[in-house]
Order: structure tokens, then sequence, then C-alpha cells
């Protein structure tokens, strides 16, 4: 019988096959493991998103939820709550404002490239990616930098569940409990010296003439730093992985770095980093011959309808002339991923500059150590040799 | 509803149905324009459905809500008068015969 246990490594590893089965055979499938029903078709997922009132995110949006979050984050709350708190964040993350963010971010990449100057062979996660996406994002929420390795690491690991025991461990609530007194700490920071950034108008925000909860404002810059540094790098090694593994295409973004930013989208498409999120149904629903109760939960398996045959023609095939519209990358309707613009700038700049430095380079192992995590995806360590 | 002119990035003109209700995002969509990415599906949380309305109709369509004021700053190609996200635009029949053009540019 078929199974999908989002907590196997064999997941971790290659989810597509599973995938593939459930799209196929299983289109709303219930996974024992997790407790929850699978939706792996582009359309199911899609309209699941469009769809706010009946697939709520009240309850929480990552696999494994993490405790006392859901309901004081954009993530994990529906509109209208979910609109007015989202107006406030969103400023932040305006197209002027990360044009004036390019130069700086481009200095970080390039003192972090130089670095790896006259290295054969190097970590690209933690030689590379997880220093310069951890920088990018310190500089962006203004965060005192010479922490970002430490807070990085537990950003990591508090997106991590344990693969035996199917729930968070004791490590992972103890990433969550230090960054949310990491995140206390930025912020009494920014009580006392406000400064003209994201973090310091979020502390005063008021929705309706009402400050935000001190709940709110906690999980929500947890949050942001949790995201930030997880989703962004997670995405920067994939998008790195690809290269490596697809050398015709890596060769045409050397040849043309113009190209970068379609590569980036296929990439989204192809194995992003944000494999799965959930929902929690308000209402019964008849989907594909079953019934799916008010209260159950329900994963929108991204990663899927990104390699859905009846969104995406020949979906296995890396191609980055591909152009896929309507690729799940970023999720979708209210939730649409608010880091998405940052995110594209940041990765075309850090490729920018890598390629430039490094055209050519290969993966050592075959077999990658993969992060223990039923709702992201990416290598722990990508060991790579400069040819 | 209203018949709606769409002018695609490559200078293609297509004349689309609205139906009452339907957003102009929704129905360019559905009916094959190009140029229009909508990536978060018409919830006015990306800014990837860009269009530039014709001056000429500027002042007949409601003005944009505050949410769409704000995610225009975003908009990837240049932001201009008649910038508007065509998910947050519902024409009914006093507006057949609107006239809008898709950017080059949605991200």
């Amino acid at each position: 019988m078929f199974r999908f246990d989002p907590y196997s490594p064999a997941v971790d590893e290659n989810p597509f096959p599973f995938y593939r089965t459930l799209r196929d055979e299983h289109p709303c499938f219930w996974s024992e493991e997790a407790r929850m029903w699978v939706l792996s078709r582009h359309a199911d997922i899609l309209a699941a998103l469009g769809n706010w009132q009946v697939y709520s995110s009240a309850s929480g949006n990552l696999m494994d939820e993490l405790p006392n979050r859901a309901g004081a984050t954009l993530g994990t709350t529906d509109p209208p709550r979910h609109d007015r708190l989202r107006a406030l964040v969103q400023h932040a993350f305006t197209k002027r404002g990360l044009e004036a963010l390019t130069d700086p971010i481009r200095g970080l990449v390039q003192e972090q490239v130089a670095e790896l100057a006259g290295r054969r062979e190097f970590d690209f996660v933690g030689d590379f990616t997880a220093k310069v996406t951890a920088r990018i994002l310190f500089r962006m929420l203004g965060l005192p930098p010479g922490d970002d390795q430490e807070v990085r690491e537990r950003a990591v690991l508090m997106v991590q569940s344990d693969p035996a025991t199917r729930q968070k461990g004791p490590q992972h609530i103890a990433a969550y409990e230090w960054m949310q007194a990491y995140a206390a700490g930025v912020i009494e920071e920014r009580r006392r010296n406000p400064r003209d950034d994201l973090i310091s108008q979020f502390c005063v925000a008021e929705i309706n003439g009402e400050r935000l909860l001190e709940r709110e404002v906690l999980l929500t810059v947890t949050t942001l730093i949790m995201a930030g540094i997880e989703s962004l790098g997670g995405f920067t090694v994939m998008f790195g992985l690809n290269l490596a593994d697809f050398a015709d295409a890596r060769r045409q973004l050397v040849a043309n770095p113009a190209l970068i930013p379609d590569a980036i989208e296929e990439s989204l498409r192809f194995n992003t980093s944000g494999q799965r999120f959930r929902r929690k149904l308000m209402q019964d629903v008849t989907l594909h011959g079953q019934t799916l109760k008010a209260g159950d939960f329900v994963c929108l398996a991204y990663g899927s309808g990104n390699r859905d045959e009846r969104a995406f023609p020949n979906p296995d095939a890396y191609d980055i002339a591909r152009k896929p519209r309507g690729h799940l990358g970023f999720g979708g309707g209210v939730h649409a991923c608010l880091g998405a613009m940052v995110a594209r700038l940041a990765v075309k700049v850090i490729y920018e500059e890598f390629l430039a430095k490094f055209p050519d380079y290969s993966r050592v192992d075959k077999k990658l150590e993969w992060m223990p995590s039923t709702t992201f995806r990416s290598p722990m360590v990508l060991r790579v040799a400069l040819d | 509803m209203a018949h709606v002119t769409c002018i695609e990035p490559g200078g293609r003109e297509v004349v689309i149905e609205v139906a009452s209700g339907w957003s102009l995002m929704q129905a360019a969509r559905t009916q094959g324009v190009e140029g229009i990415l909508a990536e978060c599906g018409g919830a006015c949380a990306c800014a990837t459905c860009h269009c530039y309305v014709d001056e000429a109709w500027l002042g007949q369509l409601p003005p944009p809500s505050a949410a769409e004021a704000q995610m225009l700053d975003n908009v990837a190609d240049e932001r201009l008068p008649g910038s508007r996200l065509s998910c947050q635009l519902r024409p009914g029949p006093e507006h057949d015969g609107l006239r809008v053009t898709f950017p080059a540019r949605q991200i």
C-alpha cells in the first residue's frame, strides 16, 4: 500500500517519485504519518491558495507548527487581520527600498566570494550561501553584525523535525526559544533607540488605533528572521545545486548573465526549498471522491504542483528557457511570499558575482545529507569542486 | 459585461469580455492575454498583474484602494499615472471599450 510520510528521510532526499504517485493515483491522500490530507495537483493547490475562507492559515502554516506561533504572524492569520498586518510590513519591502539595497548586497556578496579565492574545494552551504544570505538579511533588517552565523544556525534548526518521533525535538524547540529571545532583544533595543527601519516601525504600529499585541510583534519579527535566513538560504543553495547538476544551463548563464532571472524562476519551479505548507479546513470539502472534514489539516505540496504535467509540459526537465508561469515557488493567494522581490534580487546578485568568479564547478558527493524538515528541503552540506 | 482591449507587451491587441463580477486580471488570463503573472492570484499581495489604463479612462474607474496604492510601489516596470493592478479592476458595462496595456516586465 502506498504511504506518504513527509518525516521520512527518503522524502527529504527525493520527494518527486512520491509526488508523482500522489498526483496520478491519490490526488487527495490521507497521510497517516502526517495526520493530514495531501493535495498534490497544481490546480487543487492553486484553488486552495485562492480560498482562505475554507483553507485557513490561522491554525498554522508550517507542516509542524511551532508552539504558540499560529495566529500571531502574517503566514498564520487570515484576512482581515492578515491584510492589516501585511500592510504594516509590506511598505518595508518596496521596490524603491530594494533598489537602494542592491549595491550594499553586491558589496557583501563580493566580500564573500573573495574569501573563497584560491580554494579548490569548499562547502557551498557553510562556506558561502549560509554566510552571504545571513549577512544580507542582517543588513536588510538592520541587525547587529557579528551574530549572523549563530542566528542562522538556530533558524535552520527551528524549521526541522525529528524523523523518528515525527515531531519537533527539544533541540528544535530550544532553537525557536533562542530565536524569540534574540528577537525580543532586538525589539527592546529598537524601542529604546528607534530608527527608520522595519522593526522600529513594527514595534509601535497600530491597527485601527490599537497597538499590535506583544505576541504579534515578537513572533512576526522572529518569523521574519527565520524565513529570511532559512528560506533565502535554502533556495540559494538549491539554485547553486541545480547549476552544478545542469552544467549546460550554468554555461549559458556564464555566457549571458541576463538569463539568470529566467533560471531562478525555473529553479523556483523545479525544486524550490519551500516544498509543503499546511492549511486547516473551515468546512467540509469533497474532492476527488473523498470527504475532508472541517477541522482537518491539509498539506499543500507546492513542490508537487510544480512538477505536475497537467500544468507544466515535461515537468521533470530543468529548462531555463521555460519561463514557467504560475509556479508555486512563492506560494500564492493572500499569503504569496512577502519576500519574493527581495529573494529574486538577492539570488540574482549572488549568482552574478559568484559565476563571474567561479564559472565552472561541480558537486563532489553524489549522495547529499538533506535537512530533516517536513516543510523545507535543502542539503545541509554541498561540497563543490572548482574545475 | 464589458469589452476591454488588452494590449500585450508585444503590441498585439486582444479584445476580451469581462463578465460582471470578474476582475480584469481573471478575464484577461482566462482569455489568453500575454504579459500577466498574477503570482498571488488576485489577492493584491504581489504586483505582477500591473497594467496601464488609457488616460482617457482613468477618471472613470474607482481610484486604487490604500492596499493597491501601496502595492503599486512595487511594480517591476515603470510606474506611470495610469498604473493599476488588473486584479483590482472590475470593469462594468459603463467601462465597455476600456483600453489597457500590459508592460514588458512583471518581475
